[in-house]
């Protein structure tokens, strides 16, 4: 049985079938932004029932995921999403909405729920709310640092699942303004989104999925496995719903060698291959997400040529 | 139904009494989604509540930002401070410190607010079963939305009438303290968060920057907006006054105090004149949308005066982090 668990996020059969899933652990079905998103999990039930079944077979964790932003008119079909979550036999669902996770809670009683990163937990007693209301495991607020992740784990004795590599979500809108660009670039939607778009101006960048906005740089936690590996920090997500498979198998990869190494006792590095596999993946650069308490898009650690906060801490132990 | 209008000053309160307001709201320096400039010391809040009450109006205390685990306990604290000064609400995000509260002062009014981003009505039973009585509603939900609210739930419905629509759903995004985060401690202890709306409330509106946008290396288009209107909705508001909406919301701490004087004394009139309508008789309202066009203009120019320098403080860079 492994000491750690590695997940991601895929949003339709299509890409599930194409990914090598070998590095992880579970997978999150269904994209959270959009509800045209190309062959949404949570637009096709039959789908959705298969894709847990082939993540089941393949030995792994079957999630299922819910919109971040639900109004009532999506009650229904996530209801009915909720269903098939329940009767395929779904490890859990996330519930990324207060509201969702209610009707999980009320009217799926057997169904393990996870909280997303979109629901807002900032803080132990949120956290603790939550748990009354049902949930299993939380995803802080991405606005959080480490230090605020580690008090609220440890004042809501929750299971925390931590974003450690992929584009941060910044935000979530009803509004795709990628449509209006439909014709004059003769692209559709539901494969608009699916470009390599990103908003930028001069050092700046985020990701544009049309309802979505996300990090243009990809969060990378590589360096500072260790320091979560030190604080209990068990469960890991890389984030990758608009990402190809081969970021999955890659990056995926990458990650497994590098938990499993962060949690023998030998020393830990970061190998040149590592760095090489991610920064091919990062066209924008990478960054630590607000883990150090820093601006979002900033990177800390030997990358950047500074001391990570571990380093400094090992340092001034010996 | 009440007029609920915004305070960053105790100017803007008096004002805001003067010209009609049912209730004000106010946030705590430190603890509301503004930044620190339009919020009160305490002493000042203690003032507000003074100062509404004499007035005949309600005073709501909005700590609605996202806190830490740690400062909760700080928040406890001050809330028995304010209730013992007869606020008459507050305004909340955070679930676990709304309920706390609930649980601490079950008779205080909590307004769930526009940051807990309450989209659905199971949503809203959600805030009800922790304590919440009044509901912000979302800038983009609809009328039938609200009506379905209105209809099926025992709460107070809240709706903003005089604000901006975000690109983003408001509470779920994290696209300021993306570009620029400054930790910065305030005297008492309190993370101040400046860069993060939801956390400390100075929002660098970094969304409103002129964007381009690109497929990998190619630029694709040399300007795209992340849409983000003001509305006023003065055609909606017999409509929502008709629906039985408990509190039309102003916002806008941070314009001056003629400004904000001259928002109330319009919507304050134009809620009057609709419901003292004789009975059946149509309502024009073609006069009060021209009237609202010269409070556009001024209220157009503020912003974009403000957004040029939250977008160029977003550029500075950030210093070491502080104890203020």
């Amino acid at each position: 049985m492994n000491d750690f668990e590695l997940n991601t996020t895929i949003s339709n059969l299509k890409n599930l079938r194409e990914t090598d899933l070998s590095s992880f652990d579970g997978v999150y079905l269904g994209n959270i932004y959009c509800r045209l998103f190309e062959q949404n999990f949570l637009e096709r039930l039959d789908d959705l029932k298969e894709g847990i079944q082939r993540v089941k077979d393949a030995g792994l964790l079957a999630y299922v995921t819910t919109y971040a932003a639900p109004r009532n008119s999506f009650l229904p079909k996530l209801r009915k999403v909720l269903e098939v979550a329940s009767s395929a036999n779904a490890d859990a669902v996330e519930a990324h909405n207060l509201g969702v996770l209610r009707i999980a809670h009320e009217e799926f009683p057997g169904l393990p729920i996870h909280v997303g990163g979109f629901a807002n937990v900032y803080t132990d007693s949120g956290a603790a709310v939550l748990e009354e209301h049902g949930a299993r495991r939380i995803t802080p607020n991405y606005e959080l640092s480490l230090e605020e992740i580690d008090e609220l784990a440890h004042g809501a004795n929750l299971p925390t699942e931590i974003l450690v590599h992929g584009k941060m979500p910044l935000g979530i809108s009803d509004y795709c303004f990628l449509l209006d660009y439909e014709e004059k670039w003769g692209v559709n939607c539901p494969t608009l989104c699916q470009l390599p778009l990103f908003v930028k101006r001069d050092t700046w960048a985020m990701r544009s999925v049309g309802k979505g906005i996300m990090s243009g740089k990809d969060v990378c936690m590589l360096e500072h496995l260790p320091r979560l590996v030190a604080s209990g920090h068990r469960t890991f997500r890389i984030e990758a719903a608009y990402e190809t498979p081969a970021y999955r198998k890659e990056v995926g990869g990458v990650y497994r060698e590098a938990i499993a190494a962060a949690l023998s006792k030998g020393l830990y590095s970061v190998a040149d291959r590592w760095w090489a596999t991610v920064r091919e993946h990062a066209p924008v650069g990478l960054c630590n997400g607000f883990y150090f308490g820093k601006t979002g898009m900033e990177y800390l650690g030997a990358e950047s040529g500074m001391l990570t906060p571990f380093t400094l801490h090992a340092t001034a132990v010996e | 139904m009440e007029l609920l209008a915004p305070a960053g000053s105790l100017d803007m309160l008096r004002v805001a009494v003067e010209n009609g307001a049912d209730s004000i709201y106010v946030g705590p320096r430190g603890w509301s989604r503004r930044r620190d400039a339009f919020e009160l010391p305490d002493d000042a809040i203690r003032e507000s509540v003074r100062i509404a009450h004499a007035g005949g109006a309600k005073l709501r205390i909005a700590v609605n930002t996202n806190m830490q685990s740690r400062e909760l306990p700080m928040l406890l604290e001050r809330m028995a401070t304010y209730v013992s000064w007869d606020v008459d609400g507050a305004i909340m995000t955070d679930v676990g410190a709304i309920a706390k509260v609930h649980e601490q002062f079950p008779f205080l009014t909590i307004h769930a607010s526009i940051g807990a981003n309450i989209l659905n009505n199971e949503d809203v039973r959600f805030y009800r079963s922790i304590g919440v009585r009044q509901v912000v509603a979302d800038t983009k939900l609809t009328l039938n939305e609200l009506a379905s609210r209105k209809s099926d739930i025992d709460v107070g419905i809240e709706v903003l009438i005089h604000s901006n629509k975000c690109y983003t759903y408001l509470g779920k995004c994290w696209m300021s303290p993306y570009h620029r985060l400054e930790r910065t401690v305030d005297p008492f202890g309190k993370d101040l968060f400046k860069g993060s709306p939801n956390r400390g409330g100075l929002d660098h509106r970094v969304c409103l920057e002129s964007w381009e946008l690109y497929q990998g290396a190619q630029l694709l288009e040399p300007r795209v907006a992340l849409k983000n209107d003001a509305f006023f909705l003065v055609d909606d508001i017999p409509k929502l006054i008709d629906l039985g909406v408990h509190c039309l919301k102003i916002q806008g701490r941070e314009y001056s105090v003629p400004l904000v004087g001259r928002i109330v004394r319009f919507y304050r009139e134009l809620i009057d004149s609709y419901r003292a309508r004789p009975q059946g008789e149509p309502f024009d309202l073609a006069p009060w949308k021209n009237r609202l066009s010269s409070i556009q203009s001024w209220r157009d120019e503020e912003r974009s005066q403000s957004t040029a320098v939250l977008l160029a403080e977003a550029r500075q860079p950030v210093a070491a982090r502080s104890s203020g």
